[in-house]
């Protein structure tokens, strides 16, 4: 026995030594998030038949618009969810309006507009289970044309392992996961958007006005089912967000928060630009006064977490009335005299804020397990965006917040 | 480093001694030696020797005069890397109990990079890795005069897998793809791979 192994393990050792020569092998990889560019001719993209589809779950909801009892839940760059939510204690999912390349949605009256890469739609949403497109106002977006031949380019959030590592190929763009082509237009990047170069819409005085990083798109559209493109009025660099307010529209950029008169609805002016306020620090507002959450840890680089309040009765000379320390300060909704503040992983706050100069004396209710990023108060239900999905609160005593529903979203938005 | 190798030093002559007392069951092979190699091809064509250094201690029971099966466990220190490989093993001998032998051995088993260091700050993560290890050895043994131990002498092959690994994290509230190849919560990630193949000389006492 011992005879018969040992020479064979001698052997052994010895081929294996003889056929590895004892040389080191290294092998590295580079894996990284990158947007692979598609081009897409926009005559395909017209040729398509835009018909309701039935219902899908939710994704990575984008934007959320409130119209009658339905909610409609945009899936940036896919489509729209339509929910039925006349009991906002159980909301159903209803059908799905698949439309490539959308990111932002508004409803006059009976009429839905969508965008659709370079166009815009308009339909008609009178009969919820019979959606008709009743117009497609052609090359309105132009800004994504490739050039003039009708090609438009969009990207894929890719994942791209390499042995190289230089982390920029030609035909792709190395990017953080905060670049990400989609979720620049999730929930959660809507009122302190992450650099989007797609539209925004809201509506105001029979005009819709589509905003991308630079200009500012008029529509027309008094004639609801009719919308007509008007004219494109350029803003300067870095526009993100709009929000209208009475015959103003507040308009946020890296800079800035700028304040337009839309009192001649087709050709809003300039009135001033507040520029302690970035893009990333979500606003809303009242008849005189502004409020701004200022955050840590977002792109922004803000270095305070706090609510301030910005005095807008002369539109023309905004300034700071007061400030107050917050947690770590999301989204926020205005309704009436209270306010509710997402406090990121901190949960969920309301306050009365009739005296906005002591807004810290009237907080009402502070749910610490209710994670949130954003909120709407909508007509029915107050309604929170976070880790948990999309939930629907009763608001009607803001002092006691009840929960209603959360709808599930397989990829909600993480709390930042 | 050099503290590493002494804490480890100690605690395996720890075990040395304490089972020292114990019947002719146990066997013990405690070596220390050198790791020869060349280091992988670098980018100009380059390639360089290495010469890092070994320690094995092996515990095994005798299944029979000629024939040991058990564990090894050490330190190999491959120029900043430390790696403790921990194996399963067999030694088995040729000759006479007693007298100058040869013998044979075969270690599998994987390496653990517990004593690098990991650093993670709010953006990115450094970790390392262990990997698979396998050791054949070939070697000789002389008594001592008082035949209590016996000093040895032994080569060997050792091929080791090791890795580095780096990671930046994917921002806050930023969606994720759904890869294989990117762990969760990473937006980029980076890899080295090490294949270490090494020839060994050691040298040291068995009982």
């Amino acid at each position: 026995m011992k005879y018969f192994i040992l020479p064979k393990s001698i052997l052994l050792l010895l081929t294996v030594m003889v056929f590895f020569s004892c040389q080191d092998e290294l092998t590295t990889t580079y894996t990284y998030r990158t947007m692979l560019p598609v081009y897409l001719e926009m005559s395909d993209i017209r040729a398509r038949v835009i018909s309701t589809e039935p219902a899908k779950p939710l994704d990575n909801p984008g934007k959320i618009y409130i119209y009658k009892d339905y909610l409609f839940i945009n899936e940036p760059t896919k489509g729209i969810h339509i929910l039925n939510n006349s009991n906002p204690s159980n909301p159903t999912n209803l059908s799905f309006i698949p439309i490539a390349g959308n990111i932002d949605m508004a409803v006059n009256g009976d009429i839905l507009y969508a965008d659709n890469y370079v166009d815009l739609l308009a339909f008609d949403i009178s009969n919820i289970n019979d959606i008709k497109l009743v117009k497609r106002v052609e090359d309105v977006f132009t800004h994504m044309y490739r050039h003039d031949t009708g090609e438009v380019i969009t990207f894929k959030d890719t994942v791209i392992t390499s042995d190289n590592p230089m982390w920029h190929r030609e035909g792709t763009w190395f990017m953080d996961a905060s670049m990400s082509f989609s979720s620049n237009f999730s929930a959660a990047s809507k009122s302190y958007g992450v650099g989007g170069s797609m539209a925004r819409f809201t509506l105001s005085s029979g005009h819709l006005y589509a905003v991308d990083e630079s200009t500012l798109r008029v529509f027309n559209v008094e004639n609801a089912d009719d919308p007509n493109f008007v004219k494109p009025i350029d803003l300067g660099w870095g526009i993100e967000t709009i929000f209208p307010f009475e015959d103003k529209l507040f308009i946020g950029s890296n800079v800035g928060m700028h304040i337009y008169d839309a009192s001649t609805p087709s050709s809003p002016t300039r009135m001033s630009v507040y520029e302690h306020v970035q893009a990333c620090d979500p606003v809303v507002v009242n008849s005189e006064y502004a409020f701004v959450t200022l955050r840590n840890g977002n792109a922004c680089w803000n270095g305070v977490n706090e609510l301030q309040v910005i005095n807008i009765k002369d539109p023309y000379r905004p300034y700071m009335m007061e400030q107050y320390p917050m947690q770590n300060p999301h989204g926020l909704g205005l309704a009436g005299d209270f306010l509710f503040i997402a406090e990121g992983s901190y949960g969920l706050k309301s306050f009365n804020v009739s005296d906005v100069l002591a807004i810290d004396q009237n907080q009402l209710e502070f749910l610490t397990d209710q994670k949130s990023v954003d909120l709407i108060p909508g007509p029915k239900s107050l309604i929170v965006i976070g880790p948990d999905g999309v939930c629907q609160f009763d608001y009607s005593k803001p002092s006691q917040l009840k929960k209603l529903s959360c709808i599930q979203v397989s990829n909600p938005v993480n709390v930042y | 480093m050099a503290q590493k190798i002494t804490i480890l030093l100690f605690f395996s002559l720890f075990i040395c001694f304490a089972s020292l007392g114990q019947s002719k069951v146990y066997f013990n092979q405690t070596e220390l030696g050198f790791l020869l190699g060349k280091r992988a091809e670098q980018m100009t064509g380059q390639k360089e020797n290495r010469i890092d250094i070994s320690f094995i201690t092996f515990h095994g029971v005798r299944i029979n005069p000629n024939h040991v099966i058990g564990f090894s466990v050490g330190l190999d220190q491959y120029e900043d890397i430390s790696i403790i490989p921990i194996a399963l093993g067999w030694r088995g001998f040729l000759g006479q109990e007693g007298k100058s032998r040869i013998f044979a051995g075969l270690d599998i088993g994987g390496g653990s990079a517990l004593l690098e260091k990991k650093t993670e700050t709010e953006w990115n993560k450094n970790w390392y890795e262990g990997g698979h290890l396998i050791s054949p050895s070939l070697g000789a043994s002389f008594p001592s005069k008082k035949g209590k131990s016996t000093l040895t002498l032994s080569f060997a092959y050792k091929h080791q897998q090791f890795s580095e690994l780096a990671g930046t994290f994917a921002s806050p509230g930023s969606t994720q793809i759904q890869s294989d190849d990117l762990p969760p919560g990473f937006s980029s990630f980076f890899e080295n791979n090490y294949l270490f193949r090494s020839f060994v000389f050691r040298a040291g006492l068995m009982f």
